[in-house]
């Protein structure tokens, strides 16, 4: 494997997962089979690479501007930010090419914007993020992942869960046109209030996030430029785990995330988010 | 609704009655309609008054209608030009149905490639069960197809007899030369192999994607709609999303609607 696609391979034999001896060429195999399946997500979607030239034992670093060696061939989206004016140019990955691209360069994960590149203040999704503090376990996490789905599916949301690939689990939902962030945020944020008064565990405010033993309903994500572990994409984490979408019957108590990983998730045949981008969906908002 | 949802159900009538014959051996057979098209039918409406519109046969030159008794077929030799059949010389030429399916070889039905296949139709027996039943025995026991000429209508075809879900069916075959070659493409004969790392990728690739192949996993889902809006037009309704009714529902979006009015003033 030296030249796959349009691309030159470096290094493949480079050790990134020192604990199950995955090297580079591993990750670019994970990454052109699972495509299919991911690319859906990343096309027309502005990316955060997270690298790791040297294997997640080192530390890695987030990457939003296309490095200095981008070739032509890849879709760029440029963005001015407001508070610096800096110039960012945005890779979006449209294509096997620019995912094994991406893979050569180390970038084990990838993120992925809530609303597409053409129209980067207009959510399309929106993102329930929730996140456990120790001691609080998967047990408590899975509990809050249920409730919420059930209150969603009382307001008639359909909700599709997925593993973050690290601690918590989260629930998206694909929207119609026509909404803010702000307005998918404070829909975010109300849910999480409401689900606070009927579960002890649920913590709905940023301030009370750390607090040991909690879980929190993570509503800050839903704004532009921001950003969720794609699905699919590998978590730089010892175990190589993935970000996963699950199906009802997956979400459990004993649910463990782990199992969602480099070896597993390829062989999965069925794709538990079918239909998902045609499922857009209104939300209640002021 | 007027048009038919259901699966190609029990056919009506044969299209079609005669025998298989193989040598001098016949088996009286009928034939029926085996697939049948679901597409939605739409006729085409003068939008002003919403009244039916029709096709006429209009002369190029003085834009008069022609009846039919004054058409006649051209071929054309070169642009503009044509040598002229009336109906009556073509008929004569038509080759006339001797109501025989002739089956001249059997072959493995597996080594007839699908583009070859034209229209398939179900076979059952005409008042010939024992031989009929003896036949597509042999099918299965053998693992062959029969293959040979029929004339359906006034056209010749070749065609393959096989054994189908217990049944023996017709399937018509397009002729050779109506089929592409795809070697006469460049972009064909020009492809070069691949590596043997490539190759081995692209295996595990498709093996991550192998499954048993259902028909009934794919949908129409454009048919699906479409009757939707139909069903909903004749209700005079226009398309609109449900909402939840229940009493639960309602206090849910009450205290979450309230929530987002205490977060818009904070």
């Amino acid at each position: 494997m030296d030249r796959i696609g349009k691309v030159e391979v470096s290094n493949p034999e480079k050790v990134l997962f020192p604990g199950m001896g995955l090297t580079k060429r591993d990750i670019i195999e994970y990454y052109i089979r699972i495509a299919p399946r991911m690319l859906p997500w990343l096309a027309g979607r502005p990316v955060v690479q997270n690298r790791f030239p040297d294997g997640i034992d080192h530390p890695g670093f987030f990457e939003k501007n296309a490095p200095r060696e981008t070739p032509d061939w890849i879709t760029l989206s440029p963005h001015l930010t407001e508070t610096d004016r800096k110039m960012v140019n945005y890779i979006v990955c449209d294509n096997a090419d620019t995912l094994i691209w991406l893979a050569n360069l180390a970038a084990i994960e990838l993120n992925i914007t809530l609303s597409p590149a053409n129209d980067p203040e207009s959510p399309d999704f929106a993102l329930f993020d929730i996140d456990p503090e120790p001691p609080a376990t998967m047990e408590e996490t899975v509990q809050v992942a249920l409730a919420l789905w059930e209150f969603l599916e009382g307001l008639g949301i359909r909700g599709y869960v997925k593993t973050s690939g690290k601690k918590g689990l989260h629930i998206v939902i694909p929207l119609k046109p026509g909404y803010t962030f702000r307005q998918v945020r404070t829909f975010v944020h109300a849910t999480g209030i409401l689900l606070a008064r009927d579960l002890e565990v649920v913590v709905s405010e940023f301030s009370r996030s750390r607090d040991p033993g909690t879980v929190f309903v993570d509503y800050l994500q839903n704004a532009a430029w921001k950003t969720m572990a794609c699905p699919y994409s590998l978590r730089p984490v010892p175990g190589a785990p993935v970000s996963c979408p699950l199906s009802r019957e997956e979400v459990t108590p004993s649910l463990k995330p782990q199992e969602f990983n480099i070896r597993t998730v390829i062989s999965r045949t069925k794709d538990p988010w079918k239909g998902i981008f045609e499922d857009r969906q209104d939300i209640p908002v002021r | 609704m007027t048009e038919d949802t259901t699966p190609p159900g029990i056919p009506h009538r044969p299209i079609w009655t005669g025998s298989i014959s193989i040598g001098l051996v016949n088996v009286p057979v009928k034939l029926l309609t085996m697939v049948r098209d679901h597409s939605i039918p739409f006729r085409l409406l003068h939008k002003a008054d919403g009244q039916p519109i029709q096709y006429q046969r209009v002369c190029t030159r003085d834009n008069q209608v022609i009846p039919w008794e004054e058409v006649v077929r051209g071929y054309e030799v070169k642009k503009d030009e044509f040598v002229v059949f009336e109906n009556e010389e073509l008929e004569a030429m038509k080759p006339e149905s001797d109501r025989r399916i002739r089956l001249e070889k059997f072959v493995y039905s597996l080594s007839v490639d699908p583009v070859y296949f034209n229209k398939s139709y179900l076979l059952v027996p005409d008042k010939s069960e024992d031989a009929y039943s003896l036949l597509l025995a042999a099918f299965r026991k053998t693992g062959r197809a029969g293959v040979g000429m029929v004339t359906l209508r006034t056209k010749e075809y070749p065609a393959l007899v096989r054994e189908y879900h217990d049944a023996l069916i017709l399937t018509t075959l397009h002729y050779a030369d109506e089929v592409v070659n795809p070697l006469d493409m460049d972009e064909i004969r020009k492809l070069s192999g691949p590596s043997e790392k490539e190759l081995g990728l692209a295996e595990k690739i498709v093996k991550d994607l192998s499954g048993e192949f259902d028909i009934t996993e794919f949908e129409d889902t454009y048919r699906e709609r479409l009757k939707v809006l139909i069903q909903k037009k004749m209700e005079g309704k226009t398309v609109t999303r449900k909402k939840p009714a229940a009493e639960e529902a309602r206090k849910l979006m009450d205290a979450l609607q309230e929530t987002l009015v205490r977060l818009e003033h904070k």
